[in-house]
Formats: C-alpha cells, sequence, structure tokens
C-alpha cells in the first residue's frame, strides 16, 4: 500500500519541472557564498571550513527552509486541485500512508539537493584550489542537516495540507525561519525545527556537539516528526475535506 | 475599470490577504525591533529615527519580495484553480484591463503593508524615546520608494504568475529576488542596479557609515538616475507582461 502511495506521488511529479527550482537554488547560494568568500579571503583562514561557513549561511538558514516549504507546497497542492482530495481519500489506501508517501517524496528530493550541494561545495573548494583535504565532516554535516529537515517537511506537510492556498505555508516558512533563528541565539535551539536544521547543518557553528548534545538533536527532531505527522493523519481521518 | 477592480477585492474578500500581510511584516519587524534594541544597547547613539529606517529598509530587502510574491501568487493562482480565467476573458472585458486591475488590487495590498511597517516605525521609536519628532520627510520617502520599488517587483511577478500555471516558478522568483535584496550590500554599485530588489536598499532614504572605529547612520538624498531606472523597470516589466499574458492562448 505505501509502495503504491509513494509511486503516486512520484508519478505525479513526472512533469512537474521542481528538479529545475531543487538545481538553481543551490547553485545560487552557494554562488554568492563563494563570491563573498573571494571577497574576504584576507578575514576567512581557515580554507574549507571558512568556505562552508560561507556557503551553508544562506543556503542552510534561508534557502533550504523555504526550498522545502515549496516542495511540501507543490505536492499538496494536486490534492487541492480538481477535487482530487474526494479520489484520495477513497481509494484503497490508509491516511497515513498518503501522509507518509508525502514525506518520503519530499525527503528524497531534499536528500537529492543536499547531495547536489555538497557536490558544489567540494567543486567550489577545489576550484579555489583551497589548501588540505575536502573535510569529511561536511558530509556528516549534510546528512545531519538533512535528518533535521524531516521535522521542517513534517510540519510544512502539515500546514500544506491544512491551507489550500499555495502560497501562504512559504510565507509561514520565511517567519518561522527568523523565528528559529531568533531561538538558535537564545540557546533554545532543541526546541524548534528551524533552530535544529542550523544545528544539524553546523551552519553559525563548527563545534562539534557533545554526545548529549548529539543525542537531544535525533531525538528532538525524531519527537518533531512524530508529533506533526500525528496530528495531520488525525486531522485527515477526523475532519472534513474541502474541495473544490 | 473601477467595477473590475471592485470585482478583484469582491473575490478576495474571504482570503485575508491583509492579515497575512501584517503577520508576516509583524516578526519582520519584531525581528528588526529586537536588532535595533540591541544595537541601543551596545551604542546608545543608535537611538536615533535614522537606525529604524534603515534596519526596516534592509529587511525589506528580504521579506517584500517575498511577501509581493506570495500575495501576487494568491491574486493570480485563483484563475488558475478555478479554471475562470477563460471565463474572465469571455467577458466584455479587455484583457489588458484584468491585467491592470490584479495589478492595482496587488500593489494596494502591498501598500497597505508599507503604511503599517511606517506606524509601526513611529510607534517604537516613541516608545524608545528617540529624539526629536518622528521625521515625517524621510519616513515619506521611505513610504514612496518602497512603494516604487514594489511596483518593479510585482510587475515582474505578476507576468510569472499568470504566464506560468505552476506557481513554484513565480515563488521561487520571489525568494530569488528576496535573496538578492538581503545580500544588494555585497554587489558592487553597478552590478547591484540591475537587480530591482536590490533597490529597498539603494533608494532607502538613510545609509550606514562605517568611519573607523565609529558607526553612524546618515540620510542621503535618493539620485534621480536611480529612480527613473525603477520607474523604467516597472513600466518594461509591466507592459512585456500585459502583453505576453493577453496574447497567450487559454
Amino acid at each position: 500500500m505505501m509502495k503504491q502511495s509513494i509511486s503516486a506521488e512520484l508519478l505525479k511529479l513526472r512533469h512537474s519541472r521542481i528538479g529545475l527550482v531543487l538545481v538553481v537554488l543551490p547553485s545560487i547560494s552557494l554562488m554568492i557564498g563563494c563570491a563573498n568568500f573571494y571577497l574576504n579571503q584576507g578575514v576567512l583562514e581557515n580554507g574549507w571550513y571558512s568556505l562552508w561557513t560561507q556557503v551553508c549561511i544562506f543556503y542552510g538558514e534561508f534557502f533550504l527552509p523555504i526550498l522545502i516549504a515549496i516542495c511540501c507546497s507543490y505536492v499538496c497542492r494536486l490534492e487541492h486541485l480538481n477535487r482530487n482530495w474526494n479520489m484520495i481519500l477513497t481509494s484503497p489506501v490508509s491516511v497515513a500512508s498518503v501522509f507518509f508517501a508525502k514525506l518520503l517524496v519530499v525527503s528524497i528530493l531534499i536528500l537529492f539537493t543536499q547531495a547536489f550541494f555538497l557536490g558544489l561545495y567540494w567543486l567550489a573548494g577545489t576550484l579555489f584550489s583551497l589548501p588540505g583535504h575536502f573535510p569529511v565532516e561536511t558530509i556528516g554535516w549534510s546528512v545531519r542537516g538533512w535528518y533535521a529537515t524531516l521535522s521542517i517537511s513534517a510540519l510544512q506537510l502539515a500546514i500544506s495540507l491544512r491551507i489550500r492556498s499555495f502560497a501562504t505555508p512559504i510565507g509561514i516558512c520565511l517567519c518561522a525561519v527568523f523565528i528559529g533563528l531568533g531561538m538558535y541565539t537564545a540557546n533554545l535551539g532543541i526546541f524548534f525545527p528551524f533552530s535544529l536544521l542550523t544545528i544539524g547543518m553546523s551552519a553559525l557553528n563548527q563545534d562539534q556537539l557533545t554526545n548529549i548534545q548529539n543525542i537531544l538533536f535525533w531525538v528532538a527532531n525524531l519527537f518533531f516528526i512524530i508529533i506533526f505527522a500525528s496530528i495531520s493523519i488525525r486531522r485527515l481521518k477526523k475532519k472534513d475535506i474541502l474541495s473544490s | 475599470m473601477i467595477k473590475t477592480l471592485g470585482l478583484e477585492y469582491y473575490k478576495i474578500r474571504r482570503k485575508k490577504i491583509w492579515l497575512m500581510i501584517t503577520l508576516f511584516l509583524g516578526v519582520e519587524m519584531l525581528w528588526a525591533f529586537m536588532s535595533i534594541t540591541r544595537s541601543i544597547a551596545k551604542n546608545p547613539d543608535h537611538a536615533v529615527w535614522e537606525s529604524i529606517v534603515f534596519n526596516i529598509s534592509s529587511m525589506n530587502g528580504l521579506f517584500m519580495p517575498i511577501i509581493s510574491a506570495i500575495v501576487v501568487s494568491r491574486i493570480c493562482d485563483m484563475e488558475h484553480k478555478g479554471a475562470t480565467w477563460k471565463l474572465l476573458v469571455a467577458t466584455n472585458v479587455r484583457r489588458g484591463n484584468l491585467y491592470a486591475a490584479k495589478y492595482i488590487c496587488a500593489n494596494s495590498l502591498l501598500l497597505f503593508g508599507i503604511l503599517t511597517q511606517a506606524v509601526m516605525m513611529i510607534v517604537f521609536g516613541l516608545m524608545k524615546g528617540f529624539p526629536g519628532t518622528p521625521p515625517i520627510e524621510i519616513l515619506l520617502q521611505f513610504i514612496v520608494v518602497n512603494l516604487l520599488t514594489t511596483l518593479a517587483v510585482t510587475a515582474l511577478q505578476q507576468w510569472i504568475s499568470l504566464a506560468i500555471k505552476n506557481q513554484t516558478f513565480a515563488l521561487c522568483l520571489g525568494m530569488l529576488g528576496g535573496f538578492v535584496g538581503m545580500t544588494a550590500g555585497l554587489f558592487p554599485g553597478e552590478a547591484r542596479h540591475i537587480f530591482i530588489w536590490s533597490y529597498y536598499l539603494d533608494l532607502s532614504p538613510v545609509t550606514f557609515h562605517y568611519t573607523g572605529s565609529t558607526s553612524l547612520y546618515i540620510t542621503q538624498p535618493v539620485g534621480a538616475g536611480i529612480v527613473l531606472f525603477a520607474l523604467a523597470m516597472t513600466v518594461l516589466f509591466y507592459i512585456a507582461g500585459s502583453i505576453h499574458v493577453s496574447r497567450q492562448e487559454i
């Protein structure tokens, strides 16, 4: 049942050209980060790690969360159109599998974006002829960042399933990015999915997380995923769907 | 034309777009006020009206393109969603008038947002006890230049939102615009004048100057050339969008 839901979701993305957005946005954020790094090389002396701070601050803080919001809005947009909710909810698949298929598809898209971004980072570092080897930690940070995006995806999916507008959830995401930044600076990052992404990607601070912080990070994300997923599934089961 | 415009407002009467704009700008203002409060705590010389105008102008570079994209997308997407564009063009109204009505409707909502910002800035300044009375001239200039830049941004957004059904691209453009607006200060002057989104900062009536170890906010005159360039971009985007959308097969 789950497999069928996933293949249906993938089928819906076939001619969407969403891949273009997934490629263009990280490329531009990386280019601006690189330009900033190039212009300030006198101050940024930590090679690969300095380049990571410059490219990641734009990508991890602003681009990635909004990209997630766009993907989530898109996978829900098709259901909001042409009374498709009626078809989905009367089909012989569970509501949970519909939600998790959407979450999985968004997570695959974001995983691709993360891998693409990492590849671009490696390319930029090589072109700048930065001293030393490619820092292997960045792969870990990207994976950790991807894990943090799962809780944001679950939250954005919950919002996009609730709000029929395509654009409003993206605006909400923009506001949440700033709230997340505020919570991160107030050392309350662990309590908000958007701040967890900052922690996961090591966008503002490259210090290694302690064991406790690491465990808290993984547990908090899992907690948010479960909470947002159960709220959405429960709502889809209990509430009437508005379709037009 | 007035009737067409009235119908645009009628269609969005339950969408609460004005409330959405207020909430989004509220978050922006809250962030800016927190940042100014911290800056004043570090340097009491920053407790001036100019600081608030500069901070909001620079944050508008990020927020306004995205909010404009959202507002325009919501106004245009309802025609795509309901497949009502066909109905509209079948009525005895020119397509150009429909396009203009949507443009005026979107910009009037965004003007409401800019005016709300100005009021919030005055309230914050009075609460913080900034010296002197609110600088009406600077605030008026802030409103005019923000509206001018927004007019060009919405012209571009409306073109994309109506021409391409998939709103992902319109929102993506808004996001890129926000990103360019946010990082505008990093580009050299000649390069950033190409991008309309950087005009939120370029046309700001106040700028920030570092002089050795000190920093200060100073008022700057708005260049006529750059204003004309912004106006030219508005006209260009609007006419190109209107012609393209009017001739497009539905």
